[in-house]
C-alpha cells in the first residue's frame, strides 16, 4: 500500500476526531451554561414544605384547633399489581370495586407517580396496610395534616373554617395569595381568624430540592440537602376568647336567630362571638362534596351568615342611653334643674296620642328615670329637638353606621340615616318621620358587634375601642411573641365624663328597679338596657339586651340579638347577664338565680325559627 | 520461527479490553442507581447482558484467531453468503425491534442480522478487491462487484427498515476502494455526495458554493474535462436531488428528523426528535471539564436521554466524565482506529490488508456518525458507538473482525502461501 494513502488515511481519522473534539469543546465548555440550565430545569425539582398550620388558643390558654395526622394511602398504578387488588380492599375495608375505580382514577393522572387515592384512613386500617405493605407492590403511604377541634367551643364564625383554595383566589391578587406561596390543591383559611391570620398560621413554605428522573419521581435529594430552606414564621394565636363563655352562648342561642358579642371594655378584646344557627367546622376537614357545600350555602338557616358582624337590625330600646347622651352633650336636657325633665303623659303630643305612645304614664322623666323606665316620650322628645347632622356624628363617634376597624370580619355599617337619606327615601319627611329613632325604631339598623362596642364605651366611660378577637401571636419556631397586629389606637367619644355617669347610673337602675331587674347578677352591680325591636309585618319582636359589668370597672361588655324572639328582657337579658356571670365568676354558680335565667333563656325560641328576615 | 500468537498485535488487544471497559462502565451507570427500578424490563439488565456477550465475544475471537488463513480465505464467498441469507431470514421471518425488522432469534438468542452483515461484507469486498496484482490499477468489473457486493446488504437493510445500518455500507464503499486502490479523484468524486448534502441540509448557498469550488479543484487537480464535468453533474445533481427528497419526496417527519439536528431547540422539533439532542446535548454540556463523576449525572441518573444504554451512549460518558473522559473516549477510539491502519499498511497482501482497513473503516464511520449525532453534528441516525453502546451483536461484530485484522497480521508471513 503507497505511503501517501497511509497518511490520507490517518489525517481523515485525525480532521474527524479534531472535528469530534472541537464540538465537545463547545458544549462542554464554552455553552456548558446553557446546558446546565436545560439539564436544571429537568431534573431538579423544588419542592415546598408546607409547615403544619399554627394553633389556636384561647384566652386561658385553652387549645381549641391544633392538626391531627391523616393517614393516606396512595397507588401506583405502574408498581400496583392487581391480583392484589382484593387484599387491599379487604385491609381497607372496603368493595373491591372501590379499589379497582381507585385504580383507574390514579391511571389517569399518572401511572408512575403516587395517588392519594385513599385519604383520611383510620389508623387502624393504616396500621393493617403497613404490615402487609410487602405484599402490596406499588401500594405506599403518607402521613398528612388536618385541622382537629378540641373543645366543644364550636366559634364557627370566629374561627372560620379552611379549604381547598379556589381558582379564583389563586388568581386574584389578594395579598394572602399573591406571594406566590399557594398552588391548586392548598389549603387557604376561607373566613374568621383562619382567614385573617391566614399568612401567620400558614407560615412560610420551605423548600426541598430533588433530583428527579424523566417520569417525574424523585431520586434523591440536590447536593445532599444542603440548598434547602425549612418552612418558618408558624405562629400559633392566642385568642381573646373564652372557650367556656363562648361554648354557654352556642349552647343559650340554640333554636334562635342570631348572635352574641361580648367584649372586654378595658381594651375591646373579643370574649365571645357568636352567630346563630351555626355549622361545626369540622364538617370541612373531611372532603366536603358538593351537595353539602351546597346545602350548607341555601339552607334557610343560612349558617354561613355572620349575623354577629353583618345582622342589621333596629337597637330598640338599647338605644335609649345614646339619646340621653346625646342629648346631654348637646344640652337638649340638662342634668338637673327646671330643663331636665320632659313631662310623660303616656304619649308624645306630636301625634295626638296615635302615633307616638309611652308604654306608661310616666309624669315627670328625668335622664337617669326615662333609662331606667325606658320612657319613650322622654326620647321621642329629645328626637324632636335634635339636629340629624349631630345625630348622625354622635352616633358615628359611637361606632354606628360605620365599619369597626377590625380586619377579620365582613361587616355591614349598618344604616344611620341622614337628611340625604330621608329626601331619597321619603321626599315629604318631616320630625315626624324623625322621632322614631329616639327609641331606636324606624329606618336605622346596628349590628351585635357595634351595640356590643357601645356597651362596652358606656361602661368604660367613653373609649371606644378597636374589637378584636387576637390577644398576641407566638412563633411557633423562635418562640417570638407579636402583640395582636392592626389594632388602631381607641378613640375617646367626645362626651363628657360626667355624662357617661349619669347614664351609666340610669342603666345600673334598669338592672334594679327597671326591664333588666329580672336578669341581675347576684352579687354583682350592672348596668344594662333591654330593647324590643318591632320587625316588619305580623312578626314577633326582636330581642335585643346590652350590658356591662361589673358596675364599677367593668371587665365585660355583652350584646344580644335575637331575631323574633320577644322583648329584650325574656331572651337576651337573661342570655347576656348568664354570659357575664360565667365570664367574671369563671364558671355559674348553682343558684337559683342561674337555673331561672336559664330556663328563660332557653325557654325562648325565635318564631318562626326559618325565616331569616333581614332589616331592609 | 516464532509461533503465530507471538505476532498478535498488544496495542490492538489492550485499546480493544479498555474500550469495551469504557462501555461496560456507561452501559451500568445508564442503567443501574436509583431510578434502575423504572426503567423497562427490556433495559434493566443491559449492564449483564453485555457482560455475558462480552464472554461470547472472547470465545469467538479466540475462535477467529485459532483459524488458519487457508480456511477464512476459502470460506469468504460463504461467509458473506450465509450473512446475506441471514438478512433474508430476519426480513421474512425475523423479530421487529424499535422498527426495524432486522432481528434472527435462535433459542434464548436474538442477533441483529444487519450487524452480522458487516463481517461479511468487508470479508468479500477485501478478497474483490485483492485480485488486483500489486501496483495494478483496479479492474473496473472487481470494482463493480465490489459496489454491488456492498448495495445488496445495504439494500436488504433498508427493506428491513434500518437506515442508519445501510449508510454505513454505503460509507464503506469509497473507505474499502480507498484502499483497495482506485484513483483518488474516483474517490473524491465519490466522497463529495456525502459533504455535499450535508451542506445543503445546513446552508443551501454554502453547499452551492462548496459545489463551485469542488468543480474548479477538479480541473485544476486533473486538468481532464471529463473529471471537471463528472465533479459538477456529481455535486449538482446531490443539490438538487437532496433538495427535492428534503421538500417533494420525504414525509414531514422524515424531514425532521433530518433537519432538526441544526436547530433541535425549534418549537416544532422539541418535543420529537429535538427532545433527543436536547436532552442529550444538556447532559453533554453540564458534565463540564470533569464531568459530574461516575453514577452522579442529573441527566443520566433521571433517565432523560432516550437510548441513554445504547445510541446516546456517548452523552453519558459526557455527562459524567467531562471534556477530560470524552476526550479520552475520543482517542482511545482514534488510536484504534490508527493501529487498524497501521496494520493496514503492514500487510502485505491486499486481501488481509483490505480487512483490516475495513475494519478500521466501519469502526471511524460508526465513531463519526454516532458521536456527531450525540453532539448534534449531524442528523439523528440510528447506529450504534462500537464497544460502547449495548448491543451484543454490534459488539460480536466488532471484536470479530479486529480479530480477523490481528489473525491476518499475526500470519502476515503466510499469505504469500495462500496465494489467491
Amino acid at each position: 500500500m503507497t505511503k501517501t494513502r497511509y497518511i490520507i488515511f490517518l489525517s481523515f481519522v485525525a480532521l474527524a476526531t479534531g472535528l469530534l473534539c472541537l464540538q465537545l469543546l463547545r458544549l462542554q465548555i464554552i455553552e456548558q451554561d446553557d446546558a446546565v440550565e436545560v439539564a436544571r430545569g429537568n431534573a431538579l425539582r423544588t419542592n415546598r414544605i408546607i409547615p403544619a398550620r399554627g394553633a389556636i388558643y384561647d384566652r386561658h390558654g385553652t387549645l381549641l384547633v391544633h392538626n391531627e395526622p391523616t393517614y393516606i394511602v396512595t397507588l401506583t398504578p405502574r408498581y400496583f399489581n392487581p391480583d392484589r387488588a382484593s387484599l387491599l380492599a379487604k385491609l381497607l375495608g372496603v368493595e373491591d370495586s372501590v379499589v379497582i375505580a381507585r385504580l383507574e382514577e390514579a391511571k389517569k393522572w399518572s401511572s408512575f407517580r403516587p395517588s392519594p387515592s385513599f385519604p383520611n384512613v383510620t389508623f387502624e386500617h393504616y396500621s393493617r396496610i403497613l404490615e402487609n405493605i410487602f405484599r402490596l407492590p406499588g401500594v405506599g403511604q403518607k402521613v398528612s395534616q388536618k385541622r382537629r377541634y378540641l373543645t366543644n367551643t364550636r366559634a364557627a364564625h370566629a374561627l372560620g373554617y379552611i379549604s381547598e383554595i379556589t381558582r379564583e383566589e389563586l388568581n386574584s391578587n389578594d395579598r394572602y395569595t399573591s406571594e406566590a406561596l399557594y398552588r391548586q390543591g392548598d389549603i387557604l383559611g376561607k373566613t374568621g381568624v383562619e382567614r385573617g391570620y391566614e399568612t401567620y398560621l400558614r407560615g412560610i413554605p420551605g423548600s426541598a430540592r430533588r433530583i428527579v428522573n424523566v417520569h417525574g419521581l424523585e431520586i434523591r435529594s440536590y447536593r445532599d440537602g444542603q440548598e434547602d430552606v425549612p418552612p418558618r414564621n408558624v405562629y400559633d394565636i392566642h385568642l381573646a376568647l373564652d372557650a367556656g363563655v363562648q361554648a354557654l352562648a352556642e349552647s343559650l342561642l340554640v333554636n334562635k336567630r342570631g348572635a352574641v358579642v361580648a367584649l372586654d371594655p378595658a381594651d375591646g378584646s373579643i370574649i365571645a362571638l357568636v352567630s346563630a344557627p351555626d355549622f361545626h367546622p369540622n364538617i370541612f376537614v373531611q372532603h366536603m362534596d358538593s351537595d353539602a357545600w351546597h346545602e350548607l350555602n341555601t339552607s334557610a338557616f343560612k349558617p354561613l351568615y355572620n349575623r354577629a358582624t353583618m345582622n342589621r337590625m333596629p337597637p330598640g330600646s338599647t338605644w335609649k342611653p345614646f339619646m340621653a347622651l346625646m342629648a346631654l352633650s348637646e344640652g337638649l336636657v340638662s342634668e338637673s334643674g327646671p330643663e331636665s325633665t320632659v313631662y310623660c303623659p303616656g304619649y308624645h303630643p306630636l301625634g295626638r296620642g296615635q302615633f307616638f305612645r309611652c308604654l306608661g304614664v310616666h309624669g315627670h322623666q328625668d335622664v337617669i328615670n326615662a333609662i331606667r323606665n325606658s320612657c319613650n316620650t322622654f326620647f321621642f322628645e329629645m328626637a324632636r329637638r335634635m339636629d340629624l347632622v349631630a345625630f348622625k356624628q354622635y352616633a358615628n363617634a359611637f361606632g354606628f353606621g360605620v365599619t369597626a376597624p377590625m380586619d377579620l370580619f365582613e361587616q355591614t355599617p349598618g344604616l344611620i340615616p341622614d337628611s340625604a337619606y330621608f329626601d331619597a327615601r321619603y321626599p315629604a319627611w318631616g320630625v315626624g318621620t324623625t322621632m322614631n329613632l329616639g327609641i331606636g325604631q324606624g329606618d336605622m339598623g346596628v349590628t351585635p358587634l357595634q351595640l356590643a362596642r357601645y356597651a362596652a364605651a358606656i361602661g368604660n366611660g367613653g373609649t371606644l375601642h378597636a374589637p378584636h378577637l387576637v390577644a398576641y401571636l407566638e412563633n411557633v419556631i423562635t418562640g417570638e411573641r407579636l402583640e395582636s397586629p392592626g389594632i388602631s389606637e381607641p378613640i375617646r367619644v367626645p362626651i363628657a365624663a360626667d355624662y357617661f355617669d349619669i347614664v351609666r347610673e340610669g342603666m345600673r337602675q334598669v338592672m334594679v328597679h327597671g326591664s333588666g331587674q329580672w336578669s341581675q347578677i347576684p352579687g354583682i352591680p350592672t348596668g344594662g338596657k333591654t330593647g324590643t325591636a318591632q320587625a316588619p309585618g305580623n312578626m314577633r319582636d326582636h330581642s335585643v339586651f346590652i350590658m356591662f359589668a361589673p358596675y364599677v370597672n367593668p371587665r365585660i361588655a355583652v350584646a344580644v340579638q335575637c331575631e323574633n324572639a320577644g322583648s329584650g328582657s325574656i331572651c337576651a337579658a337573661p342570655i347576656a347577664s348568664l354570659l357575664a356571670e360565667r365570664y367574671l365568676k369563671g364558671a355559674l354558680p348553682n343558684s337559683n338565680s342561674v337555673r331561672l335565667r336559664r330556663q328563660r333563656a332557653e325557654n325562648a325560641v325565635s318564631f318562626p325559627l326559618l325565616d331569616s328576615a333581614d332589616q331592609e | 520461527m516464532r509461533r503465530w500468537y507471538k505476532y498478535l498485535d498488544p496495542v490492538t488487544l489492550l485499546l480493544w479490553l479498555l474500550l469495551t471497559g469504557v462501555g461496560l462502565t456507561a452501559i451500568y451507570s445508564a442503567t443501574h442507581g436509583e431510578a434502575q427500578e423504572f426503567l423497562l424490563e427490556s433495559v434493566q439488565f443491559n449492564f449483564e447482558r453485555q457482560s455475558m456477550w462480552l464472554g461470547i465475544c472472547c470465545g469467538a475471537m479466540i475462535v477467529i484467531l485459532l483459524t488458519p488463513l487457508r480456511l477464512l480465505v476459502q470460506l469468504t464467498p460463504w461467509i458473506y453468503t450465509a450473512t446475506i441469507v441471514l438478512l433474508l431470514v430476519a426480513l421474512l421471518v425475523g423479530r421487529e425491534v424499535s422498527g426495524a425488522r432486522s432481528w434472527v432469534v435462535i433459542g434464548p438468542f436474538g442477533f441483529q442480522s444487519s450487524e452480522l452483515a458487516k463481517i461479511g461484507a468487508v470479508l468479500a469486498i477485501a478478497m474483490t478487491l485483492s485480485v488486483r496484482m500489486p501496483s495494478q490499477v483496479l479492474p473496473k468489473g472487481a470494482i463493480l462487484l465490489a459496489v454491488t457486493l456492498l448495495l445488496l446488504p445495504a439494500a436488504l437493510i433498508i427493506l428491513q427498515n434500518d437506515t442508519g445500518t445501510a449508510l454505513v455500507f454505503v460509507a464503506l464503499i469509497p473507505v474499502m476502494l480507498f484502499w483497495g486502490g482506485l484513483s483518488l479523484s474516483a474517490i473524491a468524486l465519490l466522497a463529495s455526495p456525502v459533504i455535499v448534502a450535508y451542506l445543503t441540509i445546513l446552508h443551501l448557498p454554502t453547499a452551492i458554493g462548496f459545489a463551485l469550488l469542488l468543480t474548479f479543484a477538479f480541473y485544476f487537480g486533473t486538468r481532464s474535462l471529463g473529471w471537471t464535468l463528472s465533479a459538477g453533474a456529481v455535486a449538482g445533481s446531490t443539490i438538487g436531488l437532496s433538495s427535492f427528497a428534503l421538500y417533494q419526496v420525504l414525509h414531514p417527519h422524515q424531514v425532521a428528523r433530518i433537519l432538526s439536528f441544526a436547530n433541535p431547540e425549534a418549537v416544532e422539533y422539541r418535543s420529537g426528535v429535538g427532545f433527543h439532542l436536547l436532552q442529550s446535548k444538556a447532559a453533554i454540556g453540564s458534565g463540564g471539564l470533569f464531568g459530574q463523576g461516575f453514577m452522579q449525572g442529573n441527566q443520566t441518573q433521571g433517565r432523560y436521554i432516550p437510548e441513554q444504554s445504547t445510541d446516546f451512549i456517548f452523552s453519558v460518558i459526557g455527562e459524567e466524565w467531562g471534556l477530560a473522559g470524552s476526550l479520552v473516549v475520543l482517542f482511545l477510539f482514534a488510536g484504534l482506529i490508527i493501529r487498524l491502519i497501521w496494520i493496514a499498511s503492514q500487510i502485505n497482501h491486499p486481501y488481509g490488508s483490505l480487512v483490516a482497513a475495513g475494519t478500521a473503516g466501519i469502526i471511524l464511520i460508526h465513531v463519526c456518525i454516532n458521536v456527531g449525532m450525540v453532539l448534534g453534528l449531524l442528523p439523528v441516525i440510528g447506529i450504534p458507538l462500537p464497544f460502547l453502546s449495548y448491543g451484543g451483536s454490534a459488539l460480536l461484530t466488532i471484536s470479530v473482525l479486529i480479530a480477523l485484522a490481528l489473525n491476518m497480521y499475526a500470519r502476515r508471513a503466510e499469505f504469500s502461501i495462500y496465494y489467491i
